[in-house]
């Protein structure tokens, strides 16, 4: 709630630095570097830039193909990430056991929450993904890792019970039976 | 800090959890009564009764001293007099003994005779042992009823053949030596007690219906009878009416008193005088409803009372020497309008300062009431002893409080346009809001104050439910034919009804045909009161809160009726619909009006009974037809020649079965059995021989007549208590064979799957039930069985087992369950089985009356309350015994210990801090934001 404020004074400073010193050019870098790349795209109408600042970046031709390489790799890094989890999963999954206390359950939480939320979030890892050749690949793996993930969360729920797959986590909905007949007597009395 | 005080009250409030048990000790119906003279300011009354039980009860408050419980014979009743002479007391118990006296010599009383059927014996009367016994002569053919001493030496014993002679036969104290033996002709004679009297000096009188006259016979020289026609003394006896005499010894060392009464009608008798063998007639006392006499010191007076109204009777006392009547001895003994009429006087006279005569009475009335009564009427208190014999009752829910009853009569009522009923909310709003502070007030005000100080007086006019309905009505009725309604908390009888010309042998029945959930309709009770010699029933219509009888005219039942049923239909004033079936199985209905009769039309296919036959050994079902007459579907005959029929339960109709199955240790589901038809019989065996007696369990399905299971327990015997609830039947019975109590459960279980799981109707279950059985040994014989139950069904059940020590005991059902292994595995350890051992244990914390024991417990009445986890039990038998029990503890209440203030006060500091630290994050923030 306080960073409009804030946004609008330095905005406000940086004009007023620019009013009072009568300077032909000024640099502040520090201000650039305080500020996100959105940021600055947003405020293009009532920010001046200085001098020489150009907002598409300089295509640096000399080491591209090794960028190339290791976007590459970052995003398969990003694919594979979920995949890689799951042997350290199957691993805490073992060592937590089966019964019902407050660990085992908060692991089997967590487990299942992160794929979950991974695959909530796909959209934005598309977006990461979008510089590499082979994004929908990368897609497809992240997507499979994440659900073998929750797969696996489910497995433990199964295993540790938690599951409603039996009759008898039922039972209590069960109603009692409609009664078809009215019967009464007894002893003559 | 105010309203946090009312907070926490009310949160004690509603975790009212004072350990309510109450116990009310009764002796029955009195029989004999002894005032004890011994010392002036003695306060005792010794009672025997016909419940065998020998009290001795506090004059000044009616409670009772000490109380000595006899066995009940297997004949039931036990023949039992008292006396008390100084501090010695003495009854005589036994169905053998016939009669039995004092015996005195030169003023002391030494010794006591007793009057066998073939033998006199007479023992000290310090230690009780034997001085001599001797035979009576021709005791085969003599009928020996009444033995008398006048302090002579001798004890005379007193027997009759029947419409031929007196045989009397006296003995010598000192060694039982017969003195004489006379006989005479007494053709008209054939009950000794019932008509004659020793008066005097040795002279029996006796008197004859037939020829209406007194015949004396002086015991001391042999001679005949001499008769006295009644209108040679001028009396005359109401047409049909059997005159007796009443005769008084006061000390057994002396002879009895000259003076004696006739009862010559209902409400005639004389005082007459043997005076130098002549009889004078002293006073005429017309009407007189009762007399007794009463010594005191050497003062002998008769006490007479008389009709003084309608609603009061008059007791006066008379000088028994002259008949002149005493001055300042009227007593007025108001009668109760809800009571019956006196039947019994017992006088406790003494002498005041000014050496007149002064008494107290203690009356009793048809309805077994004590009343005890002193100068000039004041009623010091009553005994309502017909609550010993509690043949059936029932529970019912209180009515809301007049405030909330007009809420609910708001909306029970059909709207009249919107601007009204805009009015009757607000106003009825209002009034409840204005109830409500007076109420906090009331709290605030009462709390105070010390607990004990806190006045519960509970009468009908402030009887409400409480917020968990707790507390209940409890509809008792008696043998005596005496309704009672006691507040289930406190034990206050507030109301009472006495329903005279109930017969001697009466069934009942009752049963709440409306409860008070409909409000503006008021709550109805019936009684069904069957006379079981002619059959002939008649119905009692009553509200149960106040005893008030119905303005409803219940139908008249022309035919001997068989059974009743009680219909889940309602009329369209919320009654439920009895159906009576008489004994040419034709059905009448109660209410019956046109919409009732229609729904009856409607569902008459699926109405179906059953009657049990136990003298026959016949089971047979009925269908109802739309035109009310019924038609056989099924019979089972079991051979009477055989075993007979003891009992048949079917389940309570109020009962709930929350869970449909039970869960396996793999998690599967084991479905229950729960037919709402199925009946359990039990049969024994007419062969008592321990090596061929058996036992026999029997389901029977009650709609179509299918024998679902059977068992025989061989080697068993009777009684058989049995409980029959959910989908189990526990039974108790003697084993023969072990000579041991063995308890045994039975559970039904459908299987793995239901067959059908919306409906359940008899005609449509193919699959038998699977039936599991188990039987432990129980250490102690049991009086009754009942099994808790609770609103939903979801607590788990415990059985209450009455044992003849008089203690209750809870015993869960989890030990009563075909399912506990003998080898423990995995799957029975996830279940919570407990491995089986044949033997049940009693433990001591499950004795829900903990020291208050209760006298020879004949039923335990279970009914549920508001919360789940309570249910309310009331064992009556000789006593009443109400509590309340937890069977899974009170996992719906609040603790006892639980700390309102700590918890509280941490709330609202945790509260207060929040509030502290958001503001002082923001100041932060504005001042962060403006650095």
């Amino acid at each position: 709630m306080a960073s409009p404020g804030g946004q609008g004074g330095g905005a406000l400073s940086t004009r007023g630095g620019c009013g009072v010193r009568r300077m032909k050019w000024a640099l502040e870098l520090s201000l650039g570097n305080t500020r996100s790349r959105s940021d600055r795209q947003g405020g293009q109408g009532d920010v001046v830039y200085p001098i020489g600042y150009s907002e598409k970046p300089v295509p640096d031709t000399s080491i591209q193909e090794t960028d190339k390489n290791l976007v590459e790799k970052r995003c398969w890094d990003v694919a594979l990430g979920p995949l890689k989890q799951i042997p350290m999963n199957l691993f805490i999954m073992y060592m937590s056991g089966n019964t019902i206390s407050i660990f085992p359950i908060m692991m089997v939480c967590m487990m299942a929450w992160r794929p979950i939320q991974a695959l909530m979030s796909m959209s934005a890892t598309f977006k990461l993904l979008e510089s590499s050749s082979q994004q929908w690949l990368q897609g497809l793996v992240y997507l499979v890792g994440n659900l073998l993930g929750s797969a696996l969360a489910i497995y433990k729920c199964q295993s540790m019970g938690l599951l409603p797959t039996h009759s008898s986590d039922w039972l209590a909905f069960i109603e009692p039976p409609q009664r078809m007949e009215i019967m009464g007597g007894g002893m003559v009395l | 800090s105010y309203a946090l005080y009312l907070s926490f009250l009310m949160t004690d409030l509603f975790v009212d959890r004072l350990v309510i048990c109450r116990r009310q000790q009764y002796v029955g119906k009195v029989r004999f009564a002894h005032f004890d003279m011994h010392v002036q300011s003695s306060k005792k009354v010794l009672v025997a009764t016909e419940k065998n039980v020998f009290a001795s009860l506090n004059t000044r408050t009616g409670e009772v001293y000490w109380r000595h419980v006899d066995k009940t014979g297997p004949e039931g009743n036990i023949d039992m007099r008292c006396w008390l002479l100084g501090m010695a007391a003495f009854f005589v118990p036994g169905t053998s003994t016939s009669s039995a006296c004092f015996v005195g010599q030169q003023d002391s009383v030494k010794y006591v005779a007793v009057l066998k059927k073939s033998a006199v014996s007479l023992h000290y009367l310090s230690n009780g042992h034997q001085k001599w016994v001797e035979n009576l002569p021709e005791s085969e053919t003599v009928q020996y009823q009444a033995v008398y001493s006048g302090g002579n030496g001798e004890v005379y014993t007193l027997g009759v053949v029947p419409h031929s002679h007196i045989t009397i036969v006296a003995y010598s104290v000192e060694d039982g030596e017969i003195i004489k033996q006379i006989s005479v002709d007494a053709p008209w004679l054939s009950n000794i007690q019932a008509s004659c009297a020793v008066v005097g000096q040795g002279m029996l009188i006796c008197a004859d219906p037939a020829t209406v006259s007194l015949y004396m016979l002086d015991l001391n020289v042999q001679s005949q009878m001499t008769q006295i026609p009644l209108q040679s003394l001028g009396l005359e006896v109401s047409p049909g009416f059997q005159p007796t005499v009443v005769s008084t010894q006061p000390n057994p060392a002396r002879p009895p008193h000259s003076e004696f009464f006739v009862q010559l009608g209902p409400d005639h008798y004389q005082l007459l005088q043997l005076n130098n063998g002549q009889i004078v007639a002293l006073r005429d006392f017309k009407p007189a409803m009762l007399v007794s006499f009463a010594t005191t010191g050497e003062k002998t007076v008769a006490a007479v009372m008389a009709p003084k109204n309608k609603t009061a009777c008059s007791l006066n006392l008379f000088s028994a020497e002259s008949g002149r009547r005493l001055l300042d001895t009227t007593l007025i003994f108001n009668m109760d309008p809800n009571g019956g009429k006196p039947e019994k006087l017992y006088v406790q006279a003494f002498l005041k300062k000014d050496d007149s005569v002064g008494y107290r009475v203690m009356v009793q009335t048809e309805d077994h009431t004590l009343t005890f009564i002193q100068q000039p009427g004041r009623v010091m208190w009553t005994r309502e002893e017909a609550l010993s014999d509690v043949v059936t009752m029932e529970m019912v829910d209180l009515p809301l409080t007049g405030t909330q009853a007009e809420l609910e009569g708001e909306f029970g009522k059909k709207a009249d346009g919107l601007l009204s009923m805009v009015l009757k909310r607000l106003s009825s709003q209002l009034i409840l809001l204005q109830a409500w502070i007076a109420h906090l007030w009331k709290l605030f005000y009462d709390a105070r104050k010390p607990r004990s100080q806190v006045k519960n007086d509970v009468t009908i006019e402030n009887l409400s439910r409480d917020e968990f309905n707790l507390q209940k009505m409890m509809v008792m009725v008696t043998a005596s034919g005496k309704l009672f309604g006691i507040d289930s908390k406190t034990g206050t009888i507030l109301w009472r009804h006495y329903l005279d010309n109930i017969p001697s042998n009466a069934a009942f029945k009752l049963m709440v045909q409306r409860t008070t959930a409909h409000f503006p309709h008021p709550p109805q009770c019936t009684l069904l009161i069957k006379d079981k010699d002619t059959g002939l029933a008649t119905l009692h219509v009553f509200n149960p809160i106040f005893g008030r009888k119905s303005h409803i005219t219940p139908p008249a039942l022309p035919q001997p009726i068989l059974q009743s049923l009680l219909l889940p239909l309602m009329d369209q004033d919320y009654a439920k619909v009895l159906l009576l079936v008489d004994d040419q199985y034709k059905v009448s209905a109660f209410p019956s009006t046109k919409n009732v009769l229609q729904q009856l039309q409607e569902m008459a296919s699926s109405i179906f009974f059953y009657l049990v036959d136990s003298s026959q050994g016949r089971l047979s079902g009925y269908r109802l037809r739309t035109d009310l007459s019924t038609e056989m579907i099924w019979e089972v005959i079991i051979p009477t020649e055989v075993q007979r029929i003891v009992s048949v339960k079917g389940k309570r109709p109020n009962e709930h079965v929350h869970s449909q199955g039970r869960v396996m240790g793999d998690r599967s589901v084991l479905y229950k059995y729960l037919n709402p038809n199925l009946l359990a019989v039990v049969t024994e065996s007419t062969d008592l021989h321990q090596e061929r007696s058996f036992v026999g369990i029997l389901l029977i399905d009650g709609v179509t007549g299918r024998i679902i299971h059977e068992a025989v327990q061989r080697k068993a015997r009777g009684p058989v208590h049995l409980v029959h609830s959910e989908n189990w039947v526990v039974y108790e019975y003697w084993s023969t064979k072990s000579r041991r109590n063995e308890f045994s459960v039975l559970e039904l279980y459908e299987g793995m799957e239901l067959y059908n799981s919306t409906v359940f109707s008899s005609l449509d279950r193919p699959h038998p039930p699977q039936v599991l059985q188990q039987s432990y040994i129980f250490p102690s014989s049991i009086s009754t069985l009942e099994a808790t139950l609770t609103e939903k069904g979801i607590t788990s059940r415990h059985l209450l087992v009455g044992l003849p020590s008089g203690a209750i005991l809870s015993l869960p059902k989890m030990f009563l369950d075909p399912r506990r292994p003998e080898i423990v595995s995995e799957q029975s350890r996830e279940e919570n089985l407990i491995p089986y051992s044949p033997e049940m244990p009693i433990r001591t914390e499950w004795f829900i009356n903990y020291n208050q024991t209760v006298s020879r417990v004949r039923g335990i009445y279970t009914a549920p309350s508001g919360l789940e986890s309570t249910c309310l039990v009331v064992a009556y038998g000789l006593d009443i015994y109400q509590t309340r029990v937890y069977p899974s503890k009170q996992f719906d209440v609040l603790k006892d210990d639980y700390d309102y203030m700590l918890i509280s006060s941490v709330l609202f500091a945790l509260f207060f801090a929040t509030m502290i630290s958001k503001r002082l994050a923001e100041v932060k923030l504005l001042n962060r934001a403006w650095r």
